[in-house]
């Protein structure tokens, strides 16, 4: 049986297409001037160009990390395009009909449209393409409630005292080597802020899609809720199938006030290279949010693509009271590889988090669950829940659990749990007898398994990433 | 490199049947250095008691008196600061059983010392190789096919001066064949003492192992317990450790032949500045393994336990059962405690689960306890004791439990009065 | 010996206990019957002194004391024995060690000598038998492994060992079968002297019929709405708690 479902793995990659743009597009290779050159473009202030040039010499002094179980060619970071943009987006479109056709259509065809009216009404999109937003919708709606929601470099210009006062406040400029990276180029992302007392009307959602070739995607989020606010959060993001690798360093932060909740879900589809392990998205992401007293951060991943993924999202639980929450679907087959967990510090009394991790491994793929949990000497009562199960479809894949837990205080509780499983020949039996073929036995099994995370999600990406996981799966079985 | 290792590296005398190893595990030493401060196998545990320590070893020693377990039965082997000062030769050895010093000029003996001497313990833990290198007083324990020895034979380290002890333990079980083998270390003393032992048990053996690592203050220990186990073997093994100022033990239990059986369980109690760290791999490379560890500490005061449990299982390992778990309490504000359980899985159709706590204990127990007018302090040591009990009644040897059990709970009676 | 008057309790903020009389003489036994979530389980839980159950109002008098200002450990040794419903497991602990515990923090109490080893081992046995345990059960961990019925009997053996002044007992007779039952009633009877009074919390009449109770008092939305004899028991157990009318429907709900 288990051969069965090993055979084929090939897949569909549906976003694997790539759209016919001009797009102006800086000669690879990384110095000061590339940076100034950013800046420039995006019309920074000055202490902005300060910060980048700052991150980059400290990133040149940093040694690239080496990962025990994440294996991939060394980067060469000068053969890399720190900017790329279509040429229509110079003139910076006033409205969606001065928007290029092409790129509306490219949207479309990944299944997010950006006029308005098509548009699943509660979902305010900010799509990046490449190093620029191309188009924030339903800015109106959301600005009538207090809500910015805007491309970052837009928030330069308009919010500068906001972007300088909470930009590298949770996640430092010199966090990591790519963290470092990210704060020297980074190019576009969103910006969000929601005021006191404000619950956010609509879900904010952000789309990245990296076209052209040679670019690396350097995004930066920034999310703001003031006290007593709420807000959720999307982001999605695809890739053309290339035979090259390209590199996605994104750094994310969130900044939730006293009582405020955070909700930030990603479903990641980025190209993960074919069966072989050619091309695919090297996915290197920094992404931490800070909780402050009653405050709730709660993140949903549900992690398909890239060659290499490396991420943890995290939470530093600063303040008493707050909680903090993981829930994660790691698939990979072929020859991907993914490193993913998250970091739960626990600083405050009464803390709380909770972390669910599922990770699905086929193919020739390696999948990690790396975490911590650190209980710090002041969290009094505070408690962590940690779930990591590991579902291996075949025997050539591995996976993989690696959690840190410390902690330094008497009356902290921490429960870690980790099991494996395989899709069992009874299971199957049991669907097939039942009048299920066996692929989709299989993805009803898997989708069983994933279902305390799917559960997570906001509706319309709930259902969007049981697909996901349906169409990855597909051919991974008899 | 710190003067320590350099010092090692320059006393190493390479000239007996060892050589190969030795020179092997020099060469290593010399490679890699001494261990960055990121290293991850050294993560919570500074070697900086080691690092600028004076390497000597002591030329003799006296013969100490070796605290007795009570009714138990054993033949004794006593290291003290290194030097075996047991007469090995006079010893009262039960049929079918050999034990014989490393310093042996047998060639069939030296032939079978060099079949497991570091051939069961991995390359990668550098007081090893120190050992490798250093090692003049070891100990070879040989079971012939078929035996069943009762008697259990205790290994004793002791320190009573300030010099560095290196000393080996290799066992050979063959088919068929059982035995009990202990290890105790004990000693308070500023010393260091490397103790590792390599255990080859050949198809259908049994071994019943204790490792008492019982060093404190500033007797730094930093030893291993190595085991390979091959077809339908079964193992046992119970361990107790003490903190010092530097105390690591390293288990590897590798299942090199199908069927085999591996039960672990550890205990750990800790106070004062004490620190801890058990490093333990289960390396399921065949079939049809199964292996369950239990880990189970208290730390008490300013004590640190650094508890890190792999279990790998290749490729080839399909049905394999494996099991960790590892529950810690953590009495006081100063104390720290660091786990870290890992699953390495490369089959699909294996069991495998790990888990990982660290808690107070349940506010329901403590107030059934107390509806029963037990004092609430009271009902605090017997609820924080109790799963240690749970491991001390595990215990296989009647006598070991009987001695072990007050001991243990006299040890967390004064951590809990500190 | 117990006296309740006005007592009013929550957990979690919620109000369990609202303005609750009772009075418990010594040798009396009184059972206290109503359905589910009147709050029979929280009456025992108050006056053992459980974490969480905050009173609010009332007070509460055991042997001229005030209950309400004594610890947990402080009650029992004055004599107050609560058996659980669904006593916990606590594996590691020995049923032996934590009897002989108890059992000594009692006699110290009273001011007598504890006992040795082998001085409560004989009594420890004894018990055992009584309620037709197996000897085993003394080495092994509190409640671990035990069945529903086993926990049940070894609540009623640590009530003989620890020779309390007042049983309150809490649905001792829930998931057992007739034989277990009559162990349990059997105990409790021994138990009866004249001088030690027990509260009988339960749902249904059945285990009156075992243990016959001087007064029974309905017990519905915190309060007790109706007292009488044995009869009342019958009552109930013929035409349900309906005649509670509103007040049980919503305590049902």
């Amino acid at each position: 049986m288990s051969e069965q479902i090993e055979q084929a793995l090939e897949r569909k990659y549906d976003a694997g297409f790539y759209s016919e743009i001009e797009s102006e597009t800086f000669e690879s290779g990384l110095d000061e001037s590339v940076i100034r050159r950013i800046s420039a473009m995006k019309n920074e202030p000055e202490w902005m160009l300060e910060w980048r040039l700052k991150s980059y010499h400290a990133w040149l002094e940093m040694e690239e990390p080496d990962w025990a179980h994440v294996d991939y060619p060394k980067i060469d970071y000068q053969a890399i395009s720190y900017y790329s943009a279509p040429k229509s987006m110079k003139d910076k479109p006033k409205s969606l009909d001065e928007v290029d056709p092409e790129l509306l259509r490219t949207y479309e065809k990944l299944g997010i449209p950006l006029h308005e009216q098509e548009m699943l009404a509660g979902v305010a999109v900010d799509a990046v393409f490449d190093s620029v937003s191309v188009v924030t919708t339903f800015r109106d709606k959301l600005e009538e409630a207090g809500v910015i929601f805007c491309p970052i470099s837009e928030a330069l210009q308009r919010f500068p005292d906001l972007v300088k006062k909470y930009i590298g406040s949770v996640v430092p400029r010199t966090d990591n080597y790519f963290a470092a990276l990210n704060s020297a180029v980074f190019t576009d992302g969103s910006f969000v802020y929601i005021p006191k007392g404000t619950r956010c009307p609509m879900e904010l959602s952000t789309y990245f899609r990296i076209n052209e070739m040679n670019t690396g995607q350097f995004e930066r989020t920034l999310i703001v809720a003031d006290e007593g606010s709420y807000v959720s959060y999307l982001e999605g993001c695809t890739a053309p199938q290339r035979d090259e690798n390209q590199l996605h360093a994104a750094v994310v932060e969130l900044v939730a006030m006293d009582d405020a909740q955070i909700k930030y879900s990603t479903v990641q589809n980025w190209y993960p290279g074919d069966e072989n392990g050619k091309g695919g998205i090297y996915n290197f992401v920094t992404k931490r949010g800070v909780a402050h007293t009653n405050a709730k951060i709660s993140w949903t991943q549900v992690e398909t693509g890239s060659a290499v993924t490396w991420k943890y999202p995290s939470c530093v639980l600063k303040g008493d009271n707050s909680v903090g929450e993981f829930y994660s679907v790691a698939l990979t087959r072929g020859r991907q590889q993914a490193d993913t967990g998250t970091k739960m510090i626990h600083v405050g009394k009464n803390t709380k988090s909770t972390i669910i991790s599922k990770g699905i491994s086929a193919g020739h793929s390696n999948n990690a669950y790396r975490g911590l949990v650190q209980m710090g000497p002041r969290a009094d009562g505070a408690r962590n829940f940690t779930e990591c199960d590991s579902l291996l479809i075949g025997d050539k894949c591995g996976a993989h659990t690696f959690p840190y837990i410390e902690s330094r205080n008497p009356s902290a509780i921490v429960e870690h749990e980790a099991t494996t499983s395989k899709v069992s020949d009874e299971q199957l039996f049991l669907c097939q007898q039942r009048g299920l073929d066996t692929e989709k036995a299989v993805s009803m099994i898997v989708n069983g398994f994933c279902k305390e995370v799917f559960k997570e999600l906001p509706m319309e990406f709930a259902v969007e990433a049981g697909k996901l996981l349906e169409i990855s799966l597909e051919g991974s079985v008899g | 490199m710190s003067q320590w290792l350099e010092q090692v590296i320059d006393a190493a005398q390479i000239s007996d049947y060892l050589a190969p190893v030795r020179q092997q595990a020099l060469e290593k030493l010399k490679a890699d250095g001494w261990p960055a401060r990121r290293n991850e196998s050294w993560r919570f545990t500074p070697l900086t008691p080691v690092e600028k320590r004076e390497a000597k070893q002591a030329v003799q020693a006296d013969s100490l008196p070796v605290p007795a377990i009570d009714n138990l039965n054993a033949i004794d082997l006593v290291f003290v600061d290194g030097v075996l000062v047991t007469q090995v030769n006079t010893l009262d050895v039960p049929a079918g059983m050999s034990i014989t010093s490393l310093n042996n000029d047998d060639a069939a003996t030296q032939q079978a010392i060099s079949s497991v001497y570091g051939q069961v313990k991995p390359t990668r833990h550098m007081f090893g190789l120190v050992n490798d290198a250093l090692c003049q007083h070891g100990i070879f324990i040989n079971v012939e096919a078929g035996a069943k020895v009762d008697t259990p034979v205790r290994i004793v380290n002791m320190s009573s001066q300030n010099v560095d002890a290196h000393t080996r333990v290799v066992v050979k079980v063959a088919e068929g064949a059982s035995a009990t083998v202990i290890e105790q270390g004990f000693g308070d003393t500023e010393s260091l003492t490397t103790a590792f032992a390599e255990y080859d048990l050949a198809d259908d053996a049994h071994l019943e192992h204790y490792r008492f690592a019982m060093f404190t203050g500033k007797a730094k220990q930093l030893g291993g317990s190595h085991f390979k186990l091959h077809n339908r073997t079964t193992l046992n093994s119970t361990m107790v450790g003490y903190g010092s100022e530097l105390s690591r033990l390293d288990v590897d239990i590798h299942h090199a032949g199908e069927f085999a059986d591996a039960k672990m369980n550890a205990i750990y109690l800790l106070a004062e500045g004490e620190l801890f760290d058990l490093h333990s791999t289960i390396e399921h490379a065949m079939p049809n393994g199964t292996t369950e560890e239990n880990a189970r500490g208290i730390v008490g005061d300013k004590a640190r336990a650094v508890f890190n449990g792999r279990i790998h299982i290749h490729r080839d390992a399909q049905k394999t059962l494996a099991e960790l778990n590892n529950r810690n309490l953590l009495l006081s504000r100063r104390g720290v405690i660091n786990t870290k359980p890992e699953l390495e899985i490369y089959a699909d159709d294996v069991k495998c689960a790990h888990g990982a706590t660290v808690a107070e204990i349940e506010e329901e127990s403590l107030y059934y306890m107390l509806t029963r007018g037990i004092s609430r302090s009271k009902a605090l040591v017997m609820l924080n004791f109790g799963f240690i009990q749970e491991l001390i009644n595990d215990v296989p040897n009647t006598a070991v439990r009987e001695w072990l059990a007050p001991i243990l709970s006299e040890r967390f009676a004064q951590m809990e009065v500190k | 010996m117990l006296s309740i008057k006005n007592l009013h309790a929550s957990v979690e903020e919620k109000n369990i206990i609202k303005g609750l009389n009772l009075d418990v003489k010594p040798g009396e036994v009184h059972a206290i019957m109503g359905p589910n979530g009147a709050g029979k389980s929280t009456l025992g839980y108050v006056l053992s002194g459980r974490d969480g159950y905050e009173v609010s109002e009332g007070e509460a008098t055991f042997n001229g004391k005030d209950l309400l200002e004594l610890e947990v450990e402080e009650r029992a040794r004055e004599g107050l024995f609560l058996a659980f419903q669904y006593p916990v497991e606590i594996p590691g602990v020995s049923n032996m060690e934590f009897m002989k515990e108890s059992v000594n923090a009692m006699r110290e109490q009273r001011g007598e000598e504890p006992l040795t080893a082998a001085e409560f081992l004989k009594k420890a046995k004894e018990a055992c038998k009584q309620v037709q345990l197996p000897l085993d059960f003394l080495k092994r961990g509190v409640n671990e492994g035990f069945s529903g019925g086993e926990k049940k009997r070894n609540e009623i053996m640590q009530m003989i060992l620890l020779e309390p002044k007042l049983c309150i007992l809490d649905e001792s007779d829930s998931g057992l079968d007739v034989d277990a039952l009559q162990v349990v009633a059997d105990g409790v009877n021994s138990q009866r002297d004249g001088e030690r009074s027990f509260i009988v919390v339960t749902h249904y009449q059945r285990l009156l019929d075992y243990i016959k109770p001087d007064f029974v008092h309905i017990l519905a939305d915190g309060k007790i709405v109706k007292s009488g004899d044995a009869s009342l028991a019958l009552e109930v157990e013929k035409s349900g708690y309906a005649f509670l009318g509103k007040a049980y429907e919503e305590a049902e709900a």
